[in-house]
């Protein structure tokens, strides 16, 4: 794997009027990755989803994409990334086959057998209007298109939103089947922690504009202890989180002693929806959010 | 595909408890991994597993990592990783432009990693029940209770 990074952000601002989307945003995805970031709505994924794929300027931070400055060099970056977003924007009207004729007129990399044989394994049927598919058949249809573009990163902004389960797991079929190789990329977002966990190989939490959180997947799990102990317990400082379950109080450590924590009540290890939920929900899980109590006024 | 989708109906009670029906096969469901180990600990364990039953034979080639990883939907990473993993321990080998394989002896291999796992982890743990139930040894081989 070589060490590129196929997506270099760091520091991104962008302000909409008196609400700022993005507030110092970092982001590295080296290639041949696929990370997740993921955060509630309104956290600013989507800002900075457009920051990456040259929609939107930036008032401050550097950011390359593909080796190119997404805002001026949006020609070149479009050659190398493709983009699913999170609603239907292949132009209804359009005949299948005519989308796929477009799609071979005007990407210079686009290769029609690929997108026809992925079609082939799904019962889009190219005769059709795009209005006349399923917005899962949509979906597949997209992806066979975007698929068949020699992108080195593929965007996709909560791909599998409103599909049922049976697509959303052919979508993820494909896209591990048929656009991983060598050092492509992908970034996905969503805010089903669940459904993608182990699909990526990273995964950003993102926060009010802020990355939270940057770990490896295979190995987020040894970073992280729960503890849950009865509400009296003298536990140790430095927790992430505390909630009251139906089986204790659970607390949420980074990088503490599991020996610390064994005599003091069960210990075990946080999903990853957890820790998202612990994340968003604390304040001092961003560690440089310095007066805590006077945001919580 | 029939030697992956062979279902292990004999579960070893030393193995972990999750029902892996069809470890590297297709399956229509999503998998069911258990939270307490790392996604390419399980997988390993599930291709250790298969080999150690025959059900992979030496000198087969493993499915790839992709179509492992489209069929889980696990990312390749993790596929790669527990592959790594089996490689190290001799139990796949790579074939130059061909894949990876199980190594010739494979078998005799994973037998003998699992039995020391067995002798050092978990037959301590079931020995001290044993001692702490008070079962004799003959109860024990006969399997009757008194």
């Amino acid at each position: 794997m070589t060490s590129m990074n196929v997506i270099e952000a760091q520091g991104l601002v962008r302000r909409f009027g008196a609400v700022t989307a993005l507030d110092g945003f970092d982001l590295t995805v080296p290639s041949g990755r696929i990370v997740g970031l993921i955060g509630p709505n309104g956290s600013g994924k989507t800002t900075a989803l457009r920051a990456i794929l040259g929609l939107s300027r930036l008032d401050a931070g550097t950011l390359r994409v593909a080796d190119c400055d997404p805002w001026r060099d949006r020609p070149q970056l479009m050659q190398n990334v493709a983009y699913i977003p999170d609603t239907g924007i292949l132009p209804r009207w359009m005949r299948v086959r005519d989308l796929i004729d477009y799609a071979e007129g005007v990407h210079p990399t686009f290769d029609r057998s690929r997108t026809e044989r992925l079609l082939s394994k799904t019962s889009v049927d190219a005769s059709r209007t795009i209005a006349g598919l399923s917005k899962g058949m949509q979906v597949q249809l997209h992806l066979s298109l975007i698929l068949a573009i020699n992108a080195k990163l593929l965007v996709l902004d909560e791909p599998t939103l409103g599909l049922d389960v049976l697509y959303r797991e052919q979508f993820y079929e494909a896209l591990l089947g048929d656009f991983i190789e060598g050092d492509r990329s992908i970034l996905v977002t969503t805010h089903e922690v669940r459904e993608i966990e182990h699909v990526l190989t990273d995964v950003v939490f993102i926060r009010k504009g802020k990355s939270v959180l940057a770990e490896f997947v295979d190995t987020i799990r040894e970073h992280y202890l729960k503890l849950t102990t009865d509400a009296g317990t003298n536990v140790p400082g430095g927790y992430l989180s505390r909630r009251t379950s139906l089986s204790g109080v659970e607390y949420l450590y980074r990088d503490a002693s599991r020996a610390q924590l064994q005599g003091l009540g069960d210990v075990g290890v946080p999903e990853l929806v957890e820790l998202f939920i612990a994340y968003m929900q604390s304040a001092a899980a961003t560690g440089n959010e310095q007066n805590t109590e006077a945001q919580h006024a | 595909m029939n030697q992956f989708t062979n279902s292990l109906n004999h579960h070893p009670t030393y193995l972990p408890t999750q029902p892996f029906t069809n470890p590297i096969g297709r399956s229509d469901t999503m998998h069911k991994w258990n939270d307490n180990q790392p996604i390419y600990q399980q997988l390993k364990e599930q291709v250790l597993y298969r080999i150690l039953t025959g059900s992979l034979a030496e000198g087969e080639p493993v499915p790839s990592v992709r179509q492992v990883a489209a069929e889980q939907r696990l990312n390749p990473l993790t596929v790669t990783r527990a592959y790594q993993l089996l490689t190290d321990e001799g139990l796949l080998e790579k074939r130059r432009g061909l894949g990876l394989f199980v190594h010739e002896g494979a078998r005799m291999r994973a037998i003998a990693s699992e039995r020391e796992n067995f002798l050092l982890e978990e037959w301590p743990r079931i020995r001290a029940r044993i001692d702490a139930l008070g079962i004799d040894l003959t109860t024990l081989i006969s399997g009757e209770s008194k």
